[in-house]
């Protein structure tokens, strides 16, 4: 990996890593557990890998924002997670956030091809 | 499937020990659905080298199990910064305090060659020390601020308390907008260091201009000067007329505006001479009894006193000095550095 390759993945992992969280949320508004979680993200074009994405479940757990419960599902226990009330509010609170730094960063780029027109 | 009972054993070894089965039995779960579907897709169980593809891909078990591990800095973020102001005052301190220690001990008895590697060699595990001993509290702070949630007063507050007004002065000439010397400034200093010299050279013949009514009283006291005095005298009269000389040059050329650092220094190395020429007099002796003969059973134990307070003096005046000495050739020496890293830049 060239060091511009290197520099690139760095600052895409750092970008991405609040995004996951985001991510995450948004699926959890509906229980899942840890494998179908992974699928629905990928489905919706985001690959977590597993050695993420399960400790960042523990993590939003640990903080809160997530509550689990072992259940059998066919045959098999499983750990579903949800949004809890503390995690549904700090998500709203996050989602508006990346709407306006999305919105921000729109804006500096219309500004920036406006100017070179 | 064996393999995958293997791979979780081997990523139970890496986690957490209080959350170990949890952790695992969540794993376990998410992986043997994964399993299952693969094994759906193919319509078959995998073969050995396909589950072995399969979790390669995963990650070894030691970067699996690393995540859960809890998040711990040995200093954190929020403390770094105070770290890294602490390590650099405490390592100069520690640095200056040596300097002027070991050099007073060495320059107080006969200073041989190898106290004086010994005492260099000493320099980096001293440093070291020092180092380790800010890092260990400051990774105990970490600790207790992580783990106990301790609030630390400043560490939480919103912003450090500080106030413009007590931002450091600029060094005067080091910057482009900074206000240079003026010409009566030049002059002023000029007239001065002309006038001490003359003061100077008085001393000799007039001594009450340097001790006022003190000078007939040290007269009437068994007591004189040693020889050694003498070329220390010379030395400072010399360094004096250098100084003037650089002073009249420096407006003559029309240089005064602009920084002098190096002339600064040779000034000040030269300062060093009478300095050391007091402390390697003979015997230490600067000062002498008139009359020894008649005086030396009397008063010879208040004259060593004289002469050891006065070599104390004289070797932490030079321990100061050579300090500052090597501290303006650092600072010249980075300077020339930064602007030659600036010019390549």
């Amino acid at each position: 990996m060239t060091l511009t390759e290197n520099l690139f993945e760095n600052l895409r992992l750092e970008l991405r890593r609040g995004c996951l969280t985001l991510a995450v949320l948004a699926q959890l508004r509906q229980e899942r557990y840890g494998y179908t979680l992974r699928k629905a993200l990928a489905d919706d074009g985001l690959v977590i890998d597993e050695s993420t994405l399960y400790p960042l479940l523990r993590r939003l757990e640990a903080q809160g924002l997530l509550a689990s419960e072992w259940r059998e599902e066919e045959k098999r226990n499983k750990r579903f997670y949800r949004l809890t009330p503390d995690g549904e509010q700090i998500f709203a609170q996050l989602l508006q956030e990346w709407h306006a730094i999305n919105a921000s960063i729109q804006a500096t780029l219309n500004t920036s091809s406006n100017s070179t027109l | 499937m064996e393999l995958l009972d293997r791979y979780l054993e081997a990523v139970r070894k890496h986690l957490p020990w209080q959350r170990q089965d949890d952790i695992v039995a969540e794993l376990r779960a998410n992986l043997e659905a994964q399993l299952e579907e693969k094994e759906a897709a193919l319509g078959r169980p995998l073969t050995q080298a396909e589950a072995e593809a399969w979790l390669k891909q995963l990650g070894s078990p030691m970067l699996m199990a690393a995540p859960y591990q809890p998040q711990q800095y040995l200093i954190g973020p929020a403390i770094f910064p105070i770290y890294r102001n602490v390590m650099k005052i405490a390592i100069t301190w520690c640095a200056i305090i040596y300097t002027i220690a070991t050099a007073t001990t060495l320059l107080i008895k006969t200073p041989h060659l190898a106290d004086f590697f010994h005492a260099l060699l000493n320099v980096p595990m001293i440093l070291i020390t020092t180092a380790a001993w800010v890092t260990l509290v400051f990774a105990a702070l970490e600790y207790a601020m992580t783990h106990h949630r301790v609030k630390v007063p400043g560490l939480n507050a919103p912003a450090p308390a500080w106030s413009p007004a007590t931002l450091p002065q600029l060094d005067p000439g080091a910057f482009p907008g900074s206000k240079p010397p003026s010409y009566a400034k030049a002059v002023a200093e000029l007239a001065f260091g002309y006038f001490f010299l003359i003061w100077l050279l008085l001393i000799p013949k007039h001594p009450y201009l340097l001790l006022g009514p003190g000078a007939y009283y040290l007269a009437s006291l068994p007591y004189r000067l040693a020889p050694v005095w003498v070329p220390a005298y010379w030395c400072v009269v010399a360094l004096n007329v250098l100084q003037v000389g650089w002073y009249a040059y420096s407006l003559i050329r029309g240089r005064w505006q602009k920084p002098q650092r190096a002339a600064h220094l040779v000034l000040k190395a030269v300062g060093l001479v009478p300095i050391i020429l007091l402390l390697t007099a003979k015997d230490h002796a600067t000062v002498l009894l008139k009359n020894p003969a008649l005086d030396q059973a009397r008063l010879g134990a208040t004259l060593n006193g004289i002469n050891q307070s006065i070599n104390w003096s004289v070797a932490l005046i030079c321990a100061i000095a050579g300090f500052q000495l090597v501290l303006g050739i650092a600072k010249l020496i980075l300077n020339a550095y930064r602007k030659r890293a600036a010019a390549v830049v």
